[in-house]
């Protein structure tokens, strides 16, 4: 019975021994956030600092980048991603510089070979978030944070991500890119200048019909060929066909090859023009035997090639019924 | 010969009112041919409502005509979007209802009381006529009424239209494709004639437009595109200036009274162009009338600059304006044109439907045959007249070929200007061979060449033409140039028909097949689920399917949906994708949350549908995703190789999904003893089906296409539905004679396997 306030008594001095402690790291590596050089508000870790920092009775979060930034492992995502985390860290920084209880730390491979090793990390980057250990039982398991390749804004996704799983609300202050607005201003003052000085010279074919109706009449072979398709889903150029030759035309309906595409804009262009030669040109021929020959001509090649249309056309098509001779597919 | 001659080609002047009823005839025949061939799905099948847009439309029609205008337009419709709502009055493009109305009181008022469905499937065909009418008005006013018959004779059965107007299409676009034309043509005749008249009629049915469909943008651009060409040709004149400022004031006030568009002409990025030009124009107006009074240089050099001064600092005031948000940058809609990556990263919604897809060149031929290649040509032809009216030909078909290459769906916009274009030129071609009188062969004099000199404009390059005209000498060159390009017309009819009878008339509602034997057998699950839901459930239950069905459950069932293809709330549209995506602990929450009764699902595994909801599931994971990224993820969907499996490489979440345990549930017992097999993506199933806890089978068609659900209640004693069905589970062990009791839960049609 008297023992009871003892052991009260002696608990409580050890928790607040363990809490003048945790206070201690607290401090320390809040020193460490606002003065390590560089980048503000980054702790820079080894292996040391690491166990510090995820040592047990923490009562703080952190949230660690393990990278490879020596040229050496050639780790291309590293270097990507180090000025967001930079970002990130300045963020905080600069709203918290007290950091309140989180920290953004970076181990770098070249400091901290045993703590990879012992983590068994193989890969880099890797992102880690180390809860308090002192919230809960069971909720200090550090998390791990899944890259996303396509993300055009990964600092935000990580503080979304930090938000969300520990009780602090990360914002992002992005600086503001002056390099883009200075190079965008330079850029248009550049355009302009250039052009008012080219104008006298580029005039003559600004004003030409010719030339704009050779722009527009590409335009349109390209778009109705179907040049937007290859570049928006990247086709292949050519493949590989069944037996080691090249194959230029895809099979199926809705698929088709770089190469075939402009195969099949040239014939447009080819019955466009001879549709153009047959109405323009011919009526214009002095000697009709010269013209009869040439009518006779253009009218093959036309039905030539659209001939070779269709049959491309029923290559592609499998179940279309018509066919133009004398190319029979 | 000369008497033959003189009784078979009169005078012009005197045949002018044979050929004006003769026109007549041939409009009336082409119009008739337009009709009669997008009859084929009504002969086929009966007088339905095709696909998915249209049952909504459908439904409104019939909701205007039966409680009236006013009704309509301050329409709250609460049985979509439970528990939302839907304010459709106000966010629907009403043009198309109100015409079907119109008609329908129109038809009530001469005695004949025709069923509204039958305006409604029947209205896109009978429009179909007036657009070849409308595009055989517009290339009369580019070359000749020759060219405007075969435009209206392209135009009446190109399958690039029929694809959006065959009979039970009833969509925006069956009404909007005569608009466009028809706007375009009083805007051509409004920039010849400088008549403010032309130009207030072409605002009128640019309003009309604007209340009948979304592409309305596509006029709200191209026309001024048109005029600031023009200017920068140095061509402006007054004409453009009465035509332009007539039609833009009349046609936006008029845009504006739409309340689905209200303030947007002057709000959004998409119609800026259009008030850009405009203000253009007063100053280029101002400017004009300037220089004719005052002729000192001095001055002119002031005014420039005065010019460019103002036209940079309304630039500046437009873009500070959109960076500081007062006037909406592009809707994603429209900007994912440009940037046509855009879509996939920021809004998969978008992106996730096919007629978003860019186009491969078959489509391009499959829709427009040989006018594909006679296109260009005509494009061709324009540049070598070039007046103001070519010019729009041609801006038209430049823009109109890149959005046909970006988006399926926009090569609807492209064939009507494919069609003039291309009928220009076949005219040119028989306007030459079809000349009767052939030239002599003369080396001295010109005198036999003289009276058909044409005036050639000196242009160089590959434009030119110097050489006189003469004609073609020889009859049998004519004979071989007119029949090869008959033979081609005539391939091209049949090209048409067989594409609009194989491709474009099938209604999607009804499936149809071949039996062996060749007769056609009809797939009948999607009505057979509806009706049932219509008179098997309460009228105020909530039916959960995935947004492609909501239109046609509230159409056909008349029941509430959570989403449907409206997509106004991406992230309620979300919110049923991590329903179906997530395990069934987490999706019972949401479905009692959002007071669902029966879920919905779409199945092709038995018969091989490949449209169906297992298919479409990765943008259900998509769109969650979007919106819950730490809930849902698309990777966990994937094998650790990266490929979207069903079968007993499954992933642990694809397997306990929702989705995937509604598809496959019981689907194993079909089959003998490990013989299960998804015919979709042939894969062979676990033997051991998946087993579904908080959800009960309720019906599911003669096909397995569709397949519906009841959401359990709670249970009586406050358990879960995981600890009921363990503890029922275990009492049946001990007693396991009792059989498979859950066969009796749903009624279910003929399980016979059919393809």
């Amino acid at each position: 019975m008297r023992l009871l306030p003892l052991i009260t008594a002696f608990t409580s001095l050890l928790s607040l021994a363990v809490a003048q402690k945790s206070t201690n790291k607290h401090q320390t590596f809040a020193d460490l956030a606002s003065s390590s050089k560089g980048s503000k508000g980054i702790v820079l870790l080894n292996d040391q600092l690491f166990g510090d920092l995820t040592g047990p009775n923490r009562n703080f979060t952190s949230v660690v980048l393990f990278t490879a930034l020596d040229t050496r492992f050639g780790c291309v995502l590293c270097r990507d991603f180090q000025p967001e985390f930079d970002l990130l860290g300045n963020s905080w920084h600069k709203e918290h510089p007290k950091s309140d209880g989180l920290f953004f730390a970076v181990l770098d491979f070249s400091v901290g070979k045993q703590t990879f090793q012992r983590l068994g990390m193989s890969t880099a980057p890797i992102l880690m978030l180390f809860p308090p250990s002192n919230a809960s039982p069971g909720s200090d398991q550090p998390l791990k944070f899944d890259f996303n390749p396509s993300d055009i804004t990964p600092a935000e996704a990580v503080a979304r991500w930090v938000t969300a799983s520990s009780k602090h609300t990360v914002t992002i202050h992005r600086p503001f890119n002056y390099v883009k607005l200075f190079s965008f201003v330079g850029g248009i003052i550049g355009t302009a200048t250039l052009s008012k000085l080219a104008y006298p010279y580029l005039a003559p074919a600004l004003y030409s019909r010719n030339l704009w109706a050779a722009v527009s009449l590409v335009a349109v072979l390209l778009f109705t060929s179907g040049h937007m398709f290859n570049h928006i889903r990247k086709v292949p150029y050519v493949v590989q066909g069944r037996g080691g030759g090249v194959s230029y035309i895809a099979g199926g309906f809705s698929n088709q090859l770089g190469l075939e595409t402009q195969i099949i804009a040239v014939v447009y262009a080819v019955l466009a023009f001879s549709a153009i030669a047959l109405c323009l040109k011919m009526p214009r021929m002095e000697s009709s035997s010269k013209q009869k020959i040439a009518v006779m001509a253009w009218n093959l090649v036309l039905l030539v090639l659209f001939s070779f249309l269709m049959s491309i056309f029923k290559m592609k098509n499998g179940s279309y019924p018509f066919f133009l001779p004398p190319l029979i597919a | 010969m000369s008497t033959v001659k003189s009784i078979l080609f009169k005078d012009p002047a005197s045949t002018e009112s044979t050929r004006s009823i003769l026109r007549v005839l041939i409009l009336l025949t082409i119009a008739a041919a337009a009709v009669a061939s997008r009859l084929f799905s009504v002969i086929r099948f009966e007088s339905i409502i095709h696909e998915f847009d249209p049952w909504f439309n459908f439904r409104a029609s019939k909701y205007l005509v039966k409680h009236g205008f006013f009704d309509f337009w301050n329409w709250f419709d609460d049985r979509t979007w439970y528990p939302l709502g839907r304010v459709t009055g106000g966010t629907l493009y009403p043009g198309l209802m109100v015409t079907s109305g119109a008609i329908w009181h129109a038809l009530r008022m001469i005695s004949l009381p025709v069923d509204i469905r039958n305006i409604c499937v029947l209205l896109a065909p009978g429009f179909s006529g007036l657009t070849a009418f409308a595009t055989y008005l517009f290339t009369k006013e580019m070359k000749d009424s020759g060219a405007g018959l075969l435009a209206a004779a392209f135009m009446g059965i190109a399958p690039g239209y029929i694809s959006r107007s065959v009979a039970g299409s009833y969509d925006n676009e069956a009404i909007a494709i005569f608009l466009l034309m028809f706007t375009f043509y009083l805007w051509i005749k409004a920039a010849k004639l400088g008549s403010a008249m032309w130009g207030g009629l072409c605002a009128l049915f640019y309003f009309y437009m604007v209340s009948a469909w979304g592409g309305y943008v596509f006029i709200t651009n191209l026309i001024p595109l048109h005029v600031l060409v023009l200017i920068l040709m140095g061509r402006y004149s007054g004409r453009i200036y009465v035509a332009y400022s007539s039609w833009y004031a009349l046609g936006t006030l008029a845009s504006m009274q739409v309340p689905f568009v209200g303030f947007l002409p002057v709000k959004t990025s998409e119609h800026m162009a259009a008030l850009g030009i405009f203000g253009l124009i007063q100053l280029v107006a101002f400017v004009d009338y300037l220089r004719g009074q005052v002729p000192s240089k001095q001055f002119n050099t002031l005014l420039r600059a005065l010019v460019i001064l103002v036209t940079i600092v309304a630039f500046t005031g437009l873009v500070t304006l959109t960076v500081t948000g007062v006037i909406a940058p592009w809707s994603g809609r429209f900007y994912s044109l440009w940037d046509t990556g855009y879509a996939k990263i920021h809004i998969p919604i978008i992106a996730s439907v096919s007629e978003h897809q860019p186009t491969a060149w078959p489509s391009f031929f499959f829709d427009l045959n040989m006018l594909i290649w006679l296109f260009p040509a005509g494009v061709y032809l324009c540049f070598r007249q070039l007046t103001d009216e070519h010019v729009f030909i041609i801006v038209y078909s430049v823009m109109a070929s890149y959005f046909a290459g970006v988006m399926v769906r926009l090569m609807l916009t492209l064939t009507p200007i494919v069609c003039v274009a291309a009928a220009i030129t076949v005219s040119s071609i028989f306007d030459t061979y079809l000349e009767i009188d052939s030239p002599q062969e003369s080396d001295d004099d010109s005198e036999s060449k003289k009276p058909k000199k044409e005036k050639v404009k000196e242009t160089g390059g590959f434009l030119s033409s110097k050489a006189p005209y003469i004609g073609i000498y020889s009859i049998t060159s004519k004979v071989a140039v007119v029949g090869a390009f008959s033979v081609y017309l005539i391939l091209f009819v049949l090209h048409c028909t067989w594409v609009t009878s194989n491709a474009y008339s099938s209604p999607s509602v009804v499936l149809a097949s071949r039996m062996p034997d060749g007769s056609q057998h009809i797939i009948d699950d999607f009505r057979e689920a509806y009706y049932w839901l219509r008179k098997n459930t309460p009228y105020d239950s909530k039916i959960m399917s995935w947004w492609d069905y909501g239109y046609q459950i509230g159409g056909m069932a008349d029941r509430t949906t959570l989403v449907d293809n409206n997509t106004w709330n991406n992230t309620h549209i979300a919110t049923v994708g991590k329903a179906m995506a997530s395990s069934e602990e987490v999706s019972y929450d949401i479905l009692r949350k959002h007071e669902v009764d029966y879920v919905l699902v779409i199945f092709g595994g038995l018969l091989g549908y490949s449209g169906d909801d297992i298919n479409k599931f990765l943008w259900m994971v998509r769109i969650a995703e979007g919106v819950w990224p730490q809930e849902v993820q698309e990777r966990k969907f994937f094998t650790h190789r990266g490929e979207y499996k069903v079968d007993h490489e499954a992933t642990d979440t694809m397997k306990n999904s929702l989705m995937y345990k509604m598809s496959y549930y019981k689907f194993p017992s079909l089959f003998p003893p490990g013989q299960a097999q998804d015919r979709v993506r042939g894969a062979r199933l676990p033997s051991e089906g998946p087993v579904l806890h908080t959800l009960d089978e309720a019906f599911t068609s003669e096909n397995w296409i569709v397949r519906i659900y009841k959401v359990k209640d709670l249970d009586q004693f406050g358990r879960d539905h995981f600890s009921v069905s363990a503890f029922e589970g275990g009492k049946k062990k001990k007693g396991k004679k009792g059989g498979m009791a859950g066969r009796a839960a749903g009624k279910r049609g003929r399980r016979v396997a059919r393809i």
